[in-house]
């Protein structure tokens, strides 16, 4: 803040400084800046000036006034805008997740996945199993060999690209086509 | 040395640097980082806020700015408070988040940014008559308006000294500006203010004395 003259040094400036010269001109942007800012007085005799020029103009005084005001309401109220929506924000979140924790994270979220690609295998297999027939112990040489030879069929079917049934179906022009040929070959013969 | 050479932070901290963690380390006042972010979290947030313009960018930035401080507490060397400190760290992240063109553009549509009427709505309306209050509230939305229109370092010099209370030296040292050049920037934003205060005014019948 600007230096309080104490009443010794303003009755100096006032007798000093013609009443007229302290009221005629308006204290300058950066005089009011240097009084809004507060920056560090020096006692120097420019600021006893804007002191004693404060003291005779009104309107200088009450502009300063009505700015420090504004600029302290303007403070007030973003200080409890900036407290209110602090209060509506909770996710607050320490930074204490250091790098190991990060690492044990990645690893927990690994296996969880793998366990979840893994269980539905598993149920498969728990429910494949019972499909064995129990009474098939006493006939165990029997059911191997029907079940070797119903494979080998299943094998064989899938190896063929068409079902034997749709066999005739698969190109119904091959024979034709061969047969043209045939047929053009002995012209040119 | 200069104050703001002595506060200085490296401008590169790594992210999460492993290797720090493993090895044994000093005990700097930022090992209790509950209590600093207790402590301290109102103060950078306000600041992020009122500098940004945006709550979910604030919050973000805040988070990020004890994040940094608590990942570089070794290079804290107490010839400055902790407050000053946070503060630089949180001021570079504003610049850094700023430059780009993506916050500019969002800036105006996001959801979360704050309006001078948020703030204005504020100011509280007791002990005066409504349209004291009116008024009140008009001079705030005027300053929230007219900052928001200053370049980044009026706004930044400004904020600090008159939202933040710190003295001229110590916003030196936080933007690594001379003093004659924060005085420069001071200046200028209070011309800003003030030419704001006196249009409004005119416009306004009576007199905001009476807002007292």
């Amino acid at each position: 803040m600007t230096p309080q003259l104490d009443s010794q040094q303003l009755a100096a400036h006032f007798d000093s400084v013609e009443g007229p010269e302290l009221v005629g001109a308006h204290l300058t942007a950066e005089q009011f800046g240097e009084l809004l800012a507060g920056s560090a007085p020096d006692a120097s005799p420019q600021d006893a000036f804007v002191e004693a020029h404060l003291l005779a103009c009104e309107q200088c005084s009450a502009e300063l006034d009505e700015l420090r005001q504004s600029i302290t309401l303007f403070r007030d109220a973003t200080r409890a805008y900036a407290n209110e929506q602090m209060l509506h924000r909770t996710r607050w979140v320490l930074p204490t997740r250091t790098a190991h924790s990060l690492r044990s994270g990645y690893w927990a979220a690994a296996a969880a996945m793998l366990l979840i690609a893994l269980l539905p295998m598993q149920v498969l297999y728990q429910h494949a199993r019972p499909a064995q027939p129990v009474a098939a112990v006493s006939s165990v040489p029997d059911a191997t060999q029907s079940d070797e030879a119903l494979l080998e069929d299943v094998d064989r079917a899938i190896s063929t690209s068409v079902p034997t049934p749709m066999q005739a179906l698969a190109d119904p022009t091959a024979t034709a086509s061969n047969d043209n040929f045939a047929s053009t070959s002995t012209q040119r013969k | 040395m200069r104050d703001a050479e002595m506060c200085m932070i490296p401008n590169q901290i790594p992210g999460f640097d492993t290797t720090s963690f493993d090895r044994e380390q000093q005990a700097t006042p930022l090992d209790d980082l509950a209590s600093v972010v207790a402590m301290y979290q109102p103060r950078v947030f306000r600041f992020l806020l009122a500098t940004l313009r945006d709550r979910d960018a604030a919050e973000t930035l805040t988070q990020e700015t004890f994040l940094r401080a608590w990942t570089a507490r070794d290079t804290f060397r107490e010839d400055c408070s902790i407050s000053t400190w946070l503060i630089r760290i949180a001021l570079n992240l504003a610049r850094d988040h700023t430059r780009t063109g993506r916050f500019r553009f969002w800036k105006h549509v996001s959801s979360s940014a704050v309006d001078a009427a948020d703030v204005a709505s504020i100011v509280p309306a007791h002990e005066i008559s409504a349209e004291a209050h009116l008024i009140a509230q008009q001079q705030v939305a005027g300053i929230w308006q007219t900052v928001d229109g200053l370049s980044d370092r009026q706004r930044t010099v400004f904020l600090l000294r008159f939202l933040e209370e710190m003295e001229i030296p110590q916003i030196a040292t936080v933007t690594g500006m001379p003093l004659s050049t924060v005085k420069s920037h001071l200046y200028r934003a209070l011309d800003a203010v003030r030419a704001q205060h006196s249009k409004a005014a005119q416009t306004l019948n009576p007199s905001p004395k009476e807002i007292a």
